[in-house]
């Protein structure tokens, strides 16, 4: 086990270190792919000037926003939808469907008709976005509570409430958090993308500027530190998921794992 | 299960659909919506018409396509033998590897598109290798867990019968693993019909992306609805057309529900056969061929057009002066 996580960290330590050295022995372009050490300089500096803090500030608030809407309408209705409402659920999963595959880049210049290009429209992306696959996983998670389970607590005398609490939000909560997951590496993809197609901040913006003005060393710097936070969001969750759902969801976590390389 | 229930049942399945267009085309005309920010559906749908009418939307389907297709091929060709030594061979280094790929596969594709703008300049070859880097992920991880996780009572049987390497590889792996392999070529080519679409808006002078940016840049408003209604009903169509070759092509797996549809997909009712299988090469060729030679004619136009353009598209021109036109 110790020796395992060693040999990790070893191969991403190995990695960093042929990035360090390629440059500097002449195997690719110093021009073009900059040492680490040297994007790991410039990342300290932007931090110190402040102006970078600012950024990744804003890129940060927008996706948890917009992640936070989504699970906020998003879990209340899949739980309705996937619980008590098995018609409803039926009417209107192929308009869901048909909204999951809406590209919210696309949406988002019918969005600006109603809500400007202000902060709100870039919110409401994320949250469209990340919504369906919570409800869909919720949705899912719910479905594919185990039937025996459920008898068994039906028998014992369980109410309606206690049934839900007890028995089947526990048995949905890893898909549940497995939904999480996807939606979050979702909103981090497209929330560069909105912020490079329309906005003067954030992450996003900062590194098609770099790009403009040929900073070599800042784009790496951007690209960097976006990737780190997408990774630190993605570790947390199933962080998170080991503490409160640490059980085996059953088959429909098996199916939304297959998922997770949407994003 | 009778006849009147599966009719009721699809009814009831089409009723939110239906509801929503119908929604769609009264309430602009009622005036709950200004009809000049949301055409009702009648006019969307005439727009499409019009689009299809002088090849422009053809035309940007094609070098959508080529671009889309040709990223995939390229994903498949590293992504498929590299898969299939680290899941077979290489056990041990694909463990150790394992870490750095996941951080590698978060990496964004919108924050390497100003890297590959750099390194490629603003021609095809930066949104080939995006869609390229994000349909490889998912297709190798897929390949290393299929190919890893065959039965091994089929590799021993196979092995006591004294198949030699390249039989294993072929009459043994490749078809226990095939089934998983294409549930992330799934998930990488519907990927990439959303990525691509944005990488189109963000610096492209073709493609489905780009139609609808062009049109939002010119205040052409039911363009934009026709252009998004039509990328939409695409996107849905690519999903389920997939969904059903995983499901018909490889009719001897088991599969779970599929997040995206929560279950509730018919069985099967036809198997592709030998004549499917032209079909569908024939399709990809043509995209292939077609889209190449479409692609070189419009950015060809694009660089006579304008000189030094920067890495933005062009936010100038009508869409319909830059397909080659129609009748």
């Amino acid at each position: 086990m110790g020796k395992n996580t060693v040999r990790k960290a070893g191969v991403i330590l190995l990695f960093l270190a042929l990035w360090e050295l390629a440059p500097l022995i002449g195997l690719v372009d110093p021009v073009f792919i900059p040492r680490f050490s040297g994007v790991v300089q410039t990342i300290l500096e932007l931090y110190k000037t402040g102006e970078f803090v600012q950024h990744t500030r804003i890129s940060l608030l927008r996706a948890f926003t917009g992640l936070a809407t989504a699970v906020v309408i998003g879990l209340p209705l899949g739980l309705l939808l996937g619980g008590w409402f098995p018609r409803i659920r039926q009417a209107t999963e192929p308009l869901m469907e048909l909204f999951a595959v809406a590209n919210p880049v696309i949406l988002a210049h019918i969005i600006i008709f109603f809500l400007g290009i202000g902060e709100s429209a870039k919110t409401f992306i994320i949250a469209w976005l990340c919504v369906w696959p919570i409800i869909f996983s919720t949705i899912t998670g719910i479905r594919t509570a185990d039937e025996s389970l459920l008898k068994a607590a039906r028998s014992l005398g369980l109410g309606r409430w206690q049934l839900f609490r007890l028995v089947v939000l526990p048995s949905a909560a890893p898909s549940l958090f497995t939904g999480l997951r996807l939606a979050a590496g979702y909103a981090f993809i497209m929330l560069i993308a909105a912020e490079m197609m329309g906005a003067g901040s954030g992450l996003g913006w900062f590194v098609l500027q770099s790009q403009e003005n040929y900073h070599v060393l800042r784009l790496f710097a951007g690209a960097t530190v976006i990737t780190f936070l997408a990774v630190l969001t993605d570790v947390s969750i199933k962080l998170l998921q080991n503490r409160f759902a640490f059980w085996n969801g059953g088959p429909a976590e098996n199916v939304l794992e297959q998922g997770r390389w949407m994003a | 299960m009778s006849q009147a229930g599966y009719m009721n049942n699809y009814l009831l399945r089409s009723s939110g659909v239906l509801l929503f267009l119908t929604l769609w085309e009264t309430a602009p005309r009622l005036a709950w919506l200004d009809p000049y920010f949301v055409p009702p559906l009648s006019v969307v749908v005439a727009e499409i018409g019009l689009l299809l009418g002088t090849g422009d939307l053809p035309i940007h389907l094609l070098v959508s396509s080529w671009r889309g297709v040709t990223g995939l091929f390229l994903a498949l060709l590293i992504a498929l033998p590299l898969g299939v030594i680290l899941g077979r061979w290489l056990t041990g280094l694909a463990d150790a590897l394992d870490p750095l790929l996941r951080v590698l596969s978060q990496v964004n594709p919108f924050a390497l598109l100003p890297l590959f703008l750099l390194f490629f300049g603003i021609g095809e070859t930066a949104k080939v290798a995006v869609v390229t880097w994000v349909t490889l992920w998912p297709i190798l991880f897929y390949t290393i867990t299929a190919t890893r996780t065959v039965d091994p009572l089929q590799i021993k049987s196979a092995a006591a019968l004294g198949v030699t390497r390249s039989q294993m590889l072929c009459k043994v792996i490749l078809p226990a693993a095939v089934p998983t392999i294409f549930i992330g070529i799934r998930i990488g080519a519907s990927l990439t019909f959303f990525i691509l679409i944005a990488a189109e808006m963000l610096g492209a002078g073709s493609g489905l992306g780009w139609l609808v940016h062009n049109s939002a840049m010119n205040y052409l408003i039911p363009r934009i609805y026709a252009g998004a209604t039509f990328i939409i009903l695409l996107g849905f169509l690519l999903n389920r057309f997939l969904l059903y070759l995983e499901k018909s092509l490889f009719a001897w797996q088991e599969y779970p529900a599929s997040w995206t549809t929560a279950g509730e997909i018919r069985p099967y009712v036809w198997r592709p056969g030998k004549g499917a299988a032209i079909a569908g090469a024939a399709t990809l060729s043509v995209i292939l061929i077609l889209g190449a030679c479409e692609v070189r004619k419009l950015n060809q136009e694009a660089m006579a057009g304008a000189g030094g353009s920067s890495g933005h598209a062009k936010h100038f021109g009508t869409p319909v002066e830059s397909g080659s036109g129609g009748f």
